[in-house]
């Protein structure tokens, strides 16, 4: 009954366009209807298709496991198994141009939601404590990753989460260990990494559910991703592009060897740049203490003492020169005064006649006889009277 | 300010003009001491910065092994 039901209303439903990847193809012999499983290329869901074998045979001829196709088909319930299927009537292979053209209008579409914007990118830390690596196992990129990466920085501690790196169970794969690693805290880089491939092998690198995923991670994202020239999109969103698996171990974490170095050269060039400030310094400091005034104060002292004895021996000219013309101007007046005064007169015998009043007797009438008179001499003086004028 | 707040760089600009002015002269007697004094003590404040810088600059090498000076 119920199943009836289910069969009646889901004959109701019409035919639908479906877009999807191939997964597995069983041709059981001697019947006509081939059994498909279709996979959504983003998520981990599956549908079983039934078609006639010609539908397959004129829409996609050679079909293969893992080709992306489009199919209309109308949805079937079988009651005896309980089952749903979609049974198509025509299948169309999505061609690689198709392809690359959908991937062209995804990039577009990221782009213009600001996925690529170099603003959201993060820098991935300095110094990792634990990368989260996610590739395909035991492949030739985790092997160049872990190497690289140990060589360069031994103490480095990885956890390796390995996943399908193509083919429709790729991507929910990548989804799952992009999640598990994002929560957990210790990882504070993820590398996504993968070996070349044929553009096919690299579409699960361009589909948009991991392109998104990879945005909304909050751990920097390192993406390695088939050769250097191959650029999924996956490879715009993630925060920092690596060429090859071992660029990104050599992005990813610094050489222990080069930083050593390095912080030796900085070492020495601070010290060389401080010792050379101090010897620049102390040599101008040198400079100005080496000048006279400094050096040698007593310049200033020997100036002015030069300048004073300048000064006292001026001084002491003129007062030579004053005494001097003092000494010869006494000696004429001197002179002068010896010649006026009597007494070379006298020396040639002459003697001064003087009245008791003192006056000079020069006529014999200046006196009258019995006068007392003096009389000087060179010699000295006598007194007389006059006898007789 | 006292000498022992100068930094090395007013000291030393300090001790420049002191030089100038002492070589330029036209200073009196009792000046020109006072700013030859002056010019000592300064002079001495920049060593003593100097020989202060040296010192940490060695000591914190040595510590860390590295070739002094």
């Amino acid at each position: 009954m119920v199943s009836q039901k289910i069969g009646a209303w889901v004959g109701k439903l019409g035919w639908v366009w479906v877009d999807g990847q191939l997964a597995q193809i069983t041709r059981r012999p001697g019947t006509q209807v081939v059994f498909l499983t279709l996979r959504d290329p983003s998520a981990d869901l599956s549908l079983t298709v039934t078609a006639h074998r010609d539908v397959l045979d004129t829409g996609a001829p050679n079909l293969t496991e893992g080709a992306r196709v489009i199919l209309h088909a109308k949805p079937e319930f079988f009651p005896a198994r309980g089952t749903l299927s979609l049974r198509a009537d025509e299948i169309r292979q999505v061609g690689l141009g198709e392809l690359l053209a959908r991937l062209e209008r995804l990039k577009k579409l990221l782009a213009a939601e600001g996925l690529f914007d170099p603003r959201r990118k993060r820098r991935p830390p300095f110094l990792p404590r634990r990368i989260g690596l996610v590739t395909g196992r035991a492949s030739a990129a985790e092997r160049d990753v872990l190497t690289n990466a140990r060589r360069r920085w031994p103490a480095v501690e990885f956890r390796v989460v390995n996943v399908a790196v193509q083919g429709p169970t790729a991507v929910p794969q990548i989804l799952d260990a992009l999640a598990v690693l994002d929560q957990d805290p210790d990882t504070d880089v993820i590398i996504l990494a993968r070996g070349g491939g044929s553009v096919e092998d690299l579409l699960p690198f361009s589909d948009e559910a991991l392109c998104r995923a990879v945005f909304a991670c909050r751990t920097p994202i390192i993406t390695a991703i088939g050769h250097e020239t191959d650029t999924p999109l996956v490879d715009l969103v993630a925060d920092m592009r690596a060429s090859t698996p071992t660029d990104a171990a050599k992005r990813a974490v610094p050489d222990l060897a080069e930083e050593r170095q390095r912080i030796a050269q900085a070492r020495g060039r601070i010290g060389r740049a401080v010792a050379g400030l101090l010897d620049r310094e102390q040599h101008r400091l040198d400079a100005l203490r080496s000048r006279p005034v400094l050096a040698r104060p007593e310049v200033l002292l020997d100036q002015r003492a030069a300048e004073v004895g300048a000064l006292r021996d001026r001084a002491a000219r003129c007062l030579r020169h004053r005494l001097e013309g003092g000494a010869a101007e006494l000696g004429h007046t001197v002179a002068r005064l010896r010649a006026l005064s009597p007494g070379a007169t006298l020396q040639r015998g002459y003697a001064i006649v003087q009245r008791p009043d003192g006056a000079v007797v020069r006529r014999p009438d200046q006196v009258s006889p019995g006068d007392p008179v003096r009389l000087r001499l060179a010699g000295g003086e006598l007194t007389a009277t006059v006898a007789a004028s | 300010m006292t000498d022992v707040e100068l930094s090395y760089e007013q000291a030393r600009a300090e001790l420049a003009t002191v030089v100038e002015k002492l070589e330029a002269g036209g200073t009196t007697l009792e000046e020109s001491l006072a700013l030859w004094e002056r010019g000592e003590k300064l002079a001495d404040t920049c060593q003593r910065w100097l020989d202060g810088a040296r010192a940490r600059l060695d000591a914190a090498r040595q510590e860390r092994g590295a070739e002094p000076g």
